[in-house]
């Protein structure tokens, strides 16, 4: 069923999306100037917010597991907050400071200056995603054995030496390995380009006006698909260098008695304190800009204070509550799919378990731009006709964010040593008994953690949903990009507090719930 | 490079102290190392030997009191610029280096002219037997090869002290004991002096020149290995190196460095050794016999005894070991059963049940509390 449910929802719509396009459609794309010049500054954009994602990921990371700044446990909090909230929040809130009626452009500084374009983009997209680059290079840094590090001192290198000798090339892999990540996250962006780019274009917003102001679903394909191709080179390589970092730089030698990692220099834990000091209170700027707003009745006109925002957006559209219904039911289907599909790939240990496992984890590189069309050429007839129903909305979120609770749920079921299952069923249990008796009760915090974090996701997505949703079925993410377009930045800003309001309250609540056992990001 | 002169010991440790936050790592340690020496730190987990060899490397500085290596103190000297190796319990091998590029690290850092660095490492490599290897990574080498690669990395420096912070506890049983041979022949070869830290007492014994035993952070002994076994100087020493049984007993009377002393079941006193002098006629006291130094006799033997104190007793169980026999004996008046270990001849000479003569010979149990 799972499989099915994958090659049906998964595969099978890639597969009529690549078909769509002719010859002729391709050959448009790669000879007129406008696509070469989409194409171009798609790549380049990833490529510059990549590099600055991490490199301020890196330091960031570097500061809290290795320099030992003062308030590390707060400041490692701070980067999380852009993965549970959604993208476009960045690009919403950097309008509201940097925009033409800017809070700090106009009003501070009076400039008549424009956030619009390729560098604004790019601002919001490292704002955005460099948290993926901190999370996943902390997480090799603090891999690296500190021993490692003492040792080098010990035999006479110094302080720089030893970073510069061991600490750069054992991290090297998992740095690119994160650059990659951030990379898929940057080309696959939909939201942030939308709001700040301007009239700098990229593939994931020229699909959308293509069908949506051309109708012209075959260049749409089209571009989704040159998307998909450096996402998915992307992915495996990613999986490689994550691989081999891991076969090579396995821990040798054994158990140990660690030593804390060796202090840096007093001038260089102060200026990591400091950089880590303006990253965090500019993010935290970023909600706090989104909050103001959503209480100010005209921004850059009147700051007056006002619930006027708030009253309007949750009393007569149903967007709010659209997202909360098709969240939730997309949260509860894609824990259940992902806890299964990692039970029968890391469990039952199911012959084709490497295919299944490639195909959860997937859609991770499938630009929600892509799935978007993919899903509006494969279900628009029958027997399967699904599109401008609520049903499609939810199954785009399901299996956009498959890939997040299967990780989670694999993380969980790998380290579940097989000899409980084992020893269950050395005192009689049946096969099926023992699931229920001794894997469930294990798996319930993965699950629990899976279906939060599906939650999360599901309720701000944008980039998949805005092709599927009708007139009955808007959400509140395509709203509040609807309403910033308009210039309605109150509306938008009251929305995007609610979202930002309802993904924090349900992590808390889990947390308070859960407790310890429901640890996010290995923090 | 200076060397430390002939007559002043290479590393002084006086009156050290380290506390981390309320807890007090090691406490007020004082202690001289000789040049070319193989000394061990000794002690269970937590004693402060590990916190002690750090702050011999520069990791740590000592809150209060100075180490000297080379009659230098080394006070605020970072880990790069002290002349001090370490090898760790996990090796904290170079993951993506090979063993050569392991073993040249450090040189690196040194002002040596390319050709004698070189001459250096394979002088090393080939001594370590390590030479056909030297292309591989850690990760292609066993744990022995990985250990003797940490080795070959510290001993190429040549340094003034060479640190190895239990070495030998990722190797299986035999392993361990084979490098254990192989580290001390190393040792005397280069004649570097050794600072080495293990909760094992066979490994202290058998490479150390002299032990440091260690508890909560504190010196409770340091002598030879030798002393340590036959005269602890405490009931910690004795416990901890080798198994003491310890019968109460009344001081008749104390004399120099020895005392006279009442065991239960005998009405002979019993001369025993008084290391620590703790001594006090009329005093209870624990007197220390480890279970080989018993003489074992039958039950109905009648020849008489003047060289010790005898004792009746009878075996609860015992254990064949193969080259000898380790038993439980009661002995009326005395609480916990005594271990004793004997050689035997006849299959059921220590059976469960049997009674025994136990001769406990003068001037060789030890007053230990």
């Amino acid at each position: 069923m799972v499989v099915a449910a994958l090659a049906l929802f998964v595969l099978y719509p890639l597969l009529v999306a690549a078909a769509a396009p002719r010859a002729e459609d391709w050959l448009r794309a790669l000879t007129t100037a406008r696509w070469r010049v989409t194409m171009l500054n798609t790549l380049q954009m990833a490529a510059l917010s990549t590099i600055s994602s991490v490199i301020i990921g890196f330091l960031y990371a570097y500061a809290v597991t290795r320099a030992r700044i003062p308030g590390a446990r707060l400041f490692m909090l701070v980067p999380l907050l852009p993965l549970i909230t959604p993208p476009f929040v960045s690009g919403l809130a950097f309008i509201l400071l940097f925009g033409r009626r800017g809070l700090v452009t106009y009003e501070l500084l009076g400039l008549n200056t424009d956030i619009y374009g390729w560098h604004g983009l790019w601002l919001a997209q490292t704002v955005s995603f460099f948290p993926i680059a901190f999370l996943a290079i902390a997480g090799v840094l603090r891999s690296i054995n500190p021993n490692l590090e003492r040792a080098s001192e010990s035999l006479g290198a110094g302080r720089w030496t030893t970073f510069r000798t061991v600490v750069v090339p054992l991290a090297a892999p998992g740095v690119g390995a994160a650059a990659l990540l951030v990379a898929i996250a940057v080309l696959g962006d939909f939201g942030n380009p939308m709001l700040i780019a301007g009239r700098y274009r990229v593939l994931a917003t020229e699909a959308y006006l293509q069908i949506s102001g051309w109708a012209d679903m075959r260049m749409g394909a089209v571009l989704g698909l040159a998307l998909l191709m450096p996402a998915i080179a992307f992915f495996f390589l990613q999986r490689r260098l994550q691989g081999s970092s891991v076969g090579r730089f396995v821990t040798v030698g054994g158990r140990g008695s660690r030593i804390e990692p060796a202090p840096v220099s007093p001038m260089a834990r102060w200026g990591l304190f400091t950089f880590c000091l303006l990253i965090a209170l500019f993010m935290l700027a970023k909600y706090a800009v989104i909050l103001l707003g959503a209480f100010t009745p005209v921004w850059g006109v009147d700051y007056t204070f006002t619930l006027d925002n708030f009253r309007r957006v949750v009393v007569r559209g149903p967007e709010l509550w659209n997202s909360l219904r098709f969240a939730g039911s997309a949260a509860l289907v894609c824990a259940v799919l992902a806890t299964i599909s990692a039970y029968l790939v890391y469990r039952v240990k199911v012959p084709f378990g490497r295919a299944l496992d490639l195909v959860s984890l997937l859609p991770a590189a499938i630009p929600g731009t892509l799935l978007g069309i993919a899903y509006v050429l494969a279900f628009n007839t029958p027997p399967l006709q699904l599109t401008g129903t609520a049903t499609i909305i939810v199954i785009s979120m399901v299996f956009s964010y498959l890939p997040v609770g299967y990780r989670i749920a694999a993380a969980t079921l790998h380290q579940l040593a097989p000899s409980i299952e084992e020893s269950a069923a050395d005192m009689g249990a049946s096969s099926m008994r023992t699931f229920f008796d001794v894997v469930l009760p294990l798996i319930s915090t993965s699950f629990s953690a899976a279906l939060v974090y599906c939650f999360v996701k599901a309720i701000g997505t944008l980039s998949a949903v805005v092709f599927l949703i009708s007139h009955g079925t808007v959400v509140a993410s395509a709203s509040i990009l609807n309403l910033a377009e308009q210039g309605y930045w109150g509306w938008a800003a009251a929305l995007a507090s609610l979202l930002v309001g309802i993904a924090l309250l349900t992590l808390g609540v889990a947390k308070l719930v859960f407790g310890r056992r429901f640890a996010f990001f290995d923090i | 490079m200076p060397e430390g002169s002939a007559e002043r010991p290479h590393v002084e440790i006086r009156d050290v102290s380290k506390t981390f936050g309320h807890v007090v790592a090691v406490d007020r340690l004082s202690l001289d190392v000789a040049t070319g020496s193989f000394t061990t730190l000794l002690g269970p987990s937590g004693c402060g030997k590990t916190t002690t060899l750090r702050m011999l490397a520069g990791f740590y500085d000592p809150d209060a009191g100075d180490i000297l290596i080379g009659g230098v103190p080394q006070q605020g000297i970072p880990p790069n610029r002290r002349n001090v190796s370490i090898v760790f319990q996990d090796y904290a091998l170079f993951p993506h280096m090979t063993v050569l590029q392991n073993v040249s690290y450090g040189l690196k850092f040194r002002r040596l002219d390319k050709a004698e660095r070189d001459r250096r490492v394979s002088r090393v490599l080939e001594f370590l037997g390590l030479d056909a290897l030297e292309a591989r990574h850690p990760h292609e080498l066993s744990g022995g090869q990985q250990q003797r690669v940490a080795l070959g990395r510290s001993i190429v420096m040549e340094p003034h002290v060479l640190l190895m912070d239990e070495p030998l506890s990722n190797l299986d049983a035999k392993l361990r004991i084979r490098v254990r041979a192989e580290l001390k022949e190393i040792q005397r070869a280069t004649g570097i002096t050794t600072i080495y830290v293990t909760h094992d007492q066979d490994e202290a014994l058998s490479l150390s020149d002299r032990v440091a035993v260690m508890a909560d952070g504190r010196l409770q002994q340091y002598s030879e290995p030798w002393e340590l076994y036959h005269a602890p100087a405490n009931r910690f020493v004795a416990d901890f190196v080798g198994y003491a049984n310890v019968i109460p007993g009344r001081v008749l009377e104390r004399g120099a460095g020895t005392a006279t002393v009442l065991v239960p079941g005998s009405n002979t006193p019993l001369r025993c050794l008084d290391p620590a002098s703790r001594a006090a006629a009329g005093a209870d006291v624990g007197v220390m016999v480890r279970p080989e130094w018993f003489t074992l006799s039958p039950a109905d033997e009648k020849a008489a005894i003047t060289d010790g104190v005898v004792l009746i007793g009878e075996v609860r169980s015992g254990s064949f070991l193969g080259a000898f026999v380790r038993a439980f004996l009661e002995v009326p008046g005395i609480g916990d059963p005594l271990v004793v270990e004997s050689t035997v001849t006849r299959q059921d000479q220590m059976a469960s049940g049997t009674r025994l003569r136990l001769c406990l010979p003068h001037d060789r149990a030890v007053l230990v509390d």
